[in-house]
């Protein structure tokens, strides 16, 4: 039932009901300021109230159902601060009703209340919660929360509730606060001492509970204020809730979380067999209605028939209680009267703990086990469905409790099915309902809500109302008498509608060797003598779905005459999976060992045709490949991406890359990659005077994998390309001829080192290239706009540098080409970066170009005057080569006038006007 | 706030460093696969492998990654220790000189990753007695004077490669426990759930999850 509506109904907009819990109280103890208008037990609500950043308890207490803000009253505040315990407390009988409804001790300064919770993860939910709330406040230490909004509630609730609002009324002072800190801590400190596990040392529970809190404390401990209670004081303080009674069973489970927790949980269920053995258990199953009588006789002669005590009952009514209150209020006397006639009534020779009671109106069901196998028992879930009035409420339907018993899940269900011998289509279609609706939500959120046909064995009994038809009533009578039980069995309507797979498919039934157990006149052995005079019928039955079961006995006790009905039992062994701890340890590190073999095995891997590529005799602007195979030798596909080192821009020095740098690659597949050497402009003055050099370790990287080091190595031949005016005006022999150390001292100190030859007036390479032109190509046509060809080019590069052939190769447009790209390659250009913004100044002057001009370095000076000449000298013959003052301005001030930066078309247009007239003046 | 403190789970990510040829791979293979390697190839970038152990009743997966040891890729495999949770320092007690270089891999070890790496020295090759070069004494005092963690140990018989693990793996749990090590600071090294081995950059290290823990 969902009681939260009606309790939104009675906040204020702001504040907010996280969660609430039904529970009731039993004692309440040093609360004697107050007047409760119920006495010791009240059943009630408990529901943690947020307002703002404030936390409350908020108590009510109900008439009937909750459905209207009406149907609920407002007992009690306790606000949720450092002042605010919540203790879980053990009653005296704690080992009789193992894993049954948790007490809570609530308490703030002397005020204290003591609530029980049902058993089950809603009351974990609504106890986390609430710990939640608590584990904020105390983080917040600063944070002292205000409670004037409570002040409405007095009023709205008619002066019951009682607000303890003193901790921190407005303007409260510390003096005030600490006075208090000290009261509550006397207050507290007996009930620490009587309840705290850390002296006492013999509850397991609140121990586990209490090394919960250390963990809390660790983590929150210091976000506690310096008013608060210090640690010790707290310890037995439950933050954290340890209701289920089988940790030892709970150590088997396995972490919930993940992919690789599934797969372990999986292959633990595969291989259940290996770590578990069967063990028979029995079972005592019962079912009576009571036709809303109070228990009038001993029990014991019905639940104590076996020869030996079982070792779990589960004791299912139905028609409990018939008043209307128990209809529409859920409430009713008889559910203690007769969970305390059964208690007296369980086998005397062993000792019971009552694990869980759930009731739907009538409808209840209780779940005992032997005391010694408590521990056995997790996860136990109890749920409830209504097929009733409007297909929906609780007179009729089923109520079930699950459990797991060592390894084996196991699921039974109370019900009471429609009446009427006719109605045996609703009697199906109500089991059909139960099944599909009744839904166990378990611990774990991550698991999906868990039907009744999910467990390992189903256990059904109750009411199931199936009559005897087609037979008049003297007939059955008459059988009965012949005590013919098999021929009778065959009008029996739950019979013929399993035989046609219409209702229990699956479950299995025993023979049936006891008369029918409805409908009798109360208080006797007699059919029913009313007007309706029904025909006798086997309502009340006991079915099991499942392996491994034997049904001992199935009998109907006679010697009970409370109700109209007979109580029915059957006593099942069943097969249990238990766990050899020790065979599920070994499983189970196995599994994990497997699983981390596994995924190593699948961490993605390659291998290299090579791990050490060597570029021999790099040379300036001249590919040079080396390749190598990549083959996916792992068992999964993989990508893999050259990536960068750190600190560093790129996967690789800026005259290397690599050709595919990432990809993906299938199992078994292969890929080649290309790493090409380019050395152009920018990386070749350092390569050439041997700051730089071939050398790189490239990283290959697998995606969630190994990483592979590619080693590159190699050497450069020095050039003229590359290399700086000044220093080539210094070399008398080509660049490769001198030893390195002495052209990075040239380039470096710039003036020639020991005073000896004068330097050339310009760089010989230039004149070299021009001269050849001068003589040769002067009428060249299209000369500088027809393209050469590379191979000439790398000819005369390499004439240049090396002085091998002994005269210049290569055709005139590969000769003008190579003249470009050497001016191109200049670290410096003609005229220097230093230079430029005056030539843009002063483009529009002759007369202040030609002053820009005469201030270059002497080197440069020579250069530029030199290809001007040049130039000049080619436009004279314009008829023939095509060339005009527009395109070698436009082909030349790109090259000679370089910007420092990036240059717009403005500027450039300037640089040309200002190359211009260096061209134009002897024809003018 | 049900959740049972089994359910916790920690990712550590630990390196293996130290000179050519002192077996760290080896010590990786016989820790993942329990075997040893007996002609391992040179660890020619970085090699990977992964377990989980039992440290101090939580399940801990430790991520390792394995280094090249040469010389010449020293400057690369710097990338890797950033974000260690543990550093292997390892030296091959046959080989004085893999001992004499220790200095300068712990310098590396302590400049590159946390203040709260734990490190842990490893003589390799334990079992070769008769050849042994450094004395297990004073590679504990080296230790003892560095704050070290020491064991010596054998890849080939598997003596105390577990617990070389596993003692990184326990002080680095400690460390979590007393608060001296921040889970969510960015380079701790530790992480609160399983996930898969951050990949890309080597720069861009794992973010721990900022998984806030229940109870």
């Amino acid at each position: 039932m969902d009681q939260s509506v009606a309790i939104q109904e009675t906040l204020a907009t702001e504040e907010d009901c996280i969660t609430s819990d039904r529970g009731h109280f039993e004692t309440l103890v040093k609360a004697a300021v107050r007047t409760w208008h119920h006495k010791v037990a009240a059943f009630c609500f408990i529901c943690v109230i947020v307002c703002a950043c404030s936390v409350r308890l908020f108590i009510y207490t109900h008439r009937r159902m909750a459905i209207t803000a009406d149907d609920v009253s407002l007992e009690d505040i306790f606000p949720v601060s450092r002042h605010f315990e919540v203790v879980e407390v053990s009653s005296p009988d704690e080992l009789a009703i193992l894993g049954a409804d948790t007490r809570i001790r609530v308490s703030f300064q002397e005020e204290v209340l003591e609530v029980s919770l049902p058993f089950g993860s809603h009351s974990r939910f609504f106890l986390g919660e609430l710990n939640k709330a608590w584990s904020d406040v105390c983080k917040s230490s600063s944070h002292v929360p205000k409670f004037e909004w409570l002040h409405k509630h007095s009023k709205t609730t008619g002066g019951q509730a009682v607000i303890k609002q003193s901790l921190t009324p407005l303007g409260a002072k510390m003096t005030k606060l600490s006075k208090q800190t000290g009261l509550s801590q006397r207050l507290h400190t007996p009930d620490a001492v009587a309840h705290s596990p850390a002296h006492q040392g013999t509850r397991a529970g609140p121990e586990i509970a209490a090394r919960a809190v250390q963990n809390e404390w660790e983590r929150y401990g210091t976000c506690l204020g310096e008013g608060g209670a210090g640690r010790e004081d707290r310890n037995d303080m439950v933050r954290s809730s340890s209701h289920t009674p089988a940790n030892k069973a709970q150590m088997l489970s396995i972490p919930q979380f993940g992919l690789r927790d599934n797969l372990i949980r999986c292959e633990l269920l595969k291989n259940e067999d290996q770590y578990t053995h069967l063990q028979d258990f029995s079972f005592f199953l019962a079912t009576y209605n009571v036709n809303g009588q109070a228990p009038k006789e001993s029990l014991a002669p019905w639940l104590s028939c076996s020869s030996s005590p079982p070792d779990v009952y589960c004791v299912g009514f139905q028609e409990l209680d018939l008043s209307k209150e128990a209809f529409f209020f859920n409430d009713t006397p008889r559910e203690p009267e007769w969970m305390r006639a059964v208690s007296e009534a369980l086998h005397p020779d062993a000792k019971y703990a009552l694990v869980k009671l759930v009731r739907l109106v009538g409808i209840m069901l209780m779940f005992y086990v032997k005391r010694e196998h408590a521990g056995f028992i997790s996860e136990v879930e109890a749920e409830t469905v209504g097929t009733g009035i409007m297909g929906r409420m609780g007179n009729k339907g089923a109520v079930a409790i699950r459990f797991r018993f060592h390894n084996t899940d196991v699921c039974v269900v109370s019900s009471h099915l429609a009446a009427h011998i006719e109605e045996f289509e609703r009697r199906n279609q109500d089991y059909r309902d139960i099944c599909s609706r009744l839904q166990f939500r378990l611990l774990d959120p991550g698991c999906p809500p868990l039907a009744i046909m999910k467990h390992n064995v189903v256990l059904w009994l109750g009411d199931l109302n199936y009559r005897i038809s087609d037979l008049d009533v003297d007939h059955v009578k008459n059988l009965i008498t012949k005590k013919d039980f098999e021929t009778l069995h065959n009008y029996d309507q739950l019979k013929r509608q399993m035989d046609e797979e219409a209702v229990f498919e699956g479950f299995v039934e025993g023979d049936i060797q006891f008369q029918p157990t409805y409908k009798y006149d109360t208080g006797s052995d007699d059919w029913d003598t009313s007007e309706k005079c029904r025909a006798p019928a086997w309502c009340d039955r006991i079915l099991w779905r499942g392996k491994n079961i034997k049904q001992s006995t199935y009998q109907s006790h006679m010697t009970l005459k409370t109700s109209d009905h007979k109580p029915v039992s059957s006593l099942l062994q069943i097969g249990i999976k238990v766990v050899n701890e020790e065979a599920y340890k070994k499983k189970f590190e196995e599994i994990v060992r497997c699983i981390d073999k596994m995924e190593n095995e699948c961490i993605p891997s390659v291998t290299l045709s090579r791990r050490e590529l060597h570029f021999q005799d790099v040379k300036y602007m001249e590919h040079q490949t080396e390749s190598l195979t990549l083959f996916n030798d792992g068992q999964v596909p993989c990508q893999f991406e050259f990536i960068q080192k750190l600190d560093e821009p790129t996967y690789s020095k800026p005259w290397l890359t690599a050709n595919p740098p990432k990809g993906f690659l299938a199992q078994g597949a292969q890929v080649d990659i290309d790493l090409e050497v380019f050395v152009n402009r920018s990386t070749a003055p350092d390569l050439n005077i041997g700051l730089e050099h071939i050398e790189d370790i490239l990283v290959l990287h697998l995606e969630r994998g190994k990483d592979y080091f590619l080693s590159v190595s190699g050497n450069y031949l020095a050039s003229c390309y590359g290399t700086p005016i000044s220093t080539l005006c210094q070399l008398r022999e080509p660049i490769r001829d001198m030893p390195l150390p002495a052209v990075r001292a040239l380039t470096k100190g710039g003036e020639s080192p020991e005073g000896g030859d004068k330097p050339l007036g310009i760089p010989k390479e230039i004149w070299m290239m021009v001269d050849h032109l001068f003589r040769n190509a002067i009428k060249q046509e299209d000369l500088f706009q027809q393209p050469g060809l590379r191979s000439e080019f790398q000819e005369i590069r390499d004439y240049l540098d090396t002085g091998v052939p002994d005269s210049l190769p290569g055709s005139n447009h590969s000769v003008a080409e190579a003249l470009l790209l050497f001016l191109e390659s200049l670290p410096e250009p003609v005229v220097p970066y230093s230079f430029y913004q005056q030539c843009l100044d002063c483009y529009a002057s002759a007369t202040q170009s030609k002053k820009v001009i005469s201030m270059l370095p002497q080197c440069h000076k020579n250069v530029f005057d030199y290809l001007a000449a040049f130039l000049r000298e080619l436009l004279k013959n314009s008829d023939h080569n095509n060339l005009d003052v527009n395109i070698l301005a436009t082909i030349f001030a790109a090259l000679l006038l370089r910007s420092p930066t990036k240059q717009d078309l403005a500027e450039k247009r300037k640089t040309q006007e200002f190359f211009q007239h260096f061209l134009v003046q002897d024809l003018s | 706030m049900t959740a049972a403190p089994y359910n916790y789970s920690y990712i550590f990510k630990y390196i293996i460093i130290g000179d050519m040829g002192v077996g760290k791979s080896c010590l990786l293979h016989q820790f993942t696969e329990k075997k040893f390697m007996a002609d391992c190839p040179h660890t020619i970038g970085v090699e990977f492998g992964t377990r989980i152990m039992e440290v101090n009743g939580q399940k801990v997966k430790l991520q390792i990654w394995d280094t090249a040891g040469q010389e010449r890729f020293r400057a690369v495999t710097r990338s890797y220790y950033r974000g260690a949770a543990g550093a292997l320092m390892v030296y091959d007690i046959t080989r004085r000189s893999t001992y004499n270089h220790l200095s300068s891999w712990l310098t590396d070890a302590r400049n590159l990753t946390n203040p709260n790496t734990v490190i842990i020295l490893i003589g390799n090759k334990a079992d070769l007695e008769a050849q042994r070069d450094v004395t297990y004494e004073e590679a504990k005092q080296f230790a003892e004077e560095n704050g070290l963690l020491f064991l010596e140990a054998s890849a080939k018989t598997g003596e105390n490669v577990e617990e070389a693990f596993l003692e990184a793996a326990k002080r680095i749990y400690q460390n979590i426990q007393d608060g001296s090590l921040d889970l969510n600071a960015a380079e701790s090294g530790v992480q609160h759930k399983p996930s898969v081995p951050q990949g890309g950059r080597l720069s861009s290290d794992t973010q721990p999850a900022k998984e806030g823990c229940s109870c």
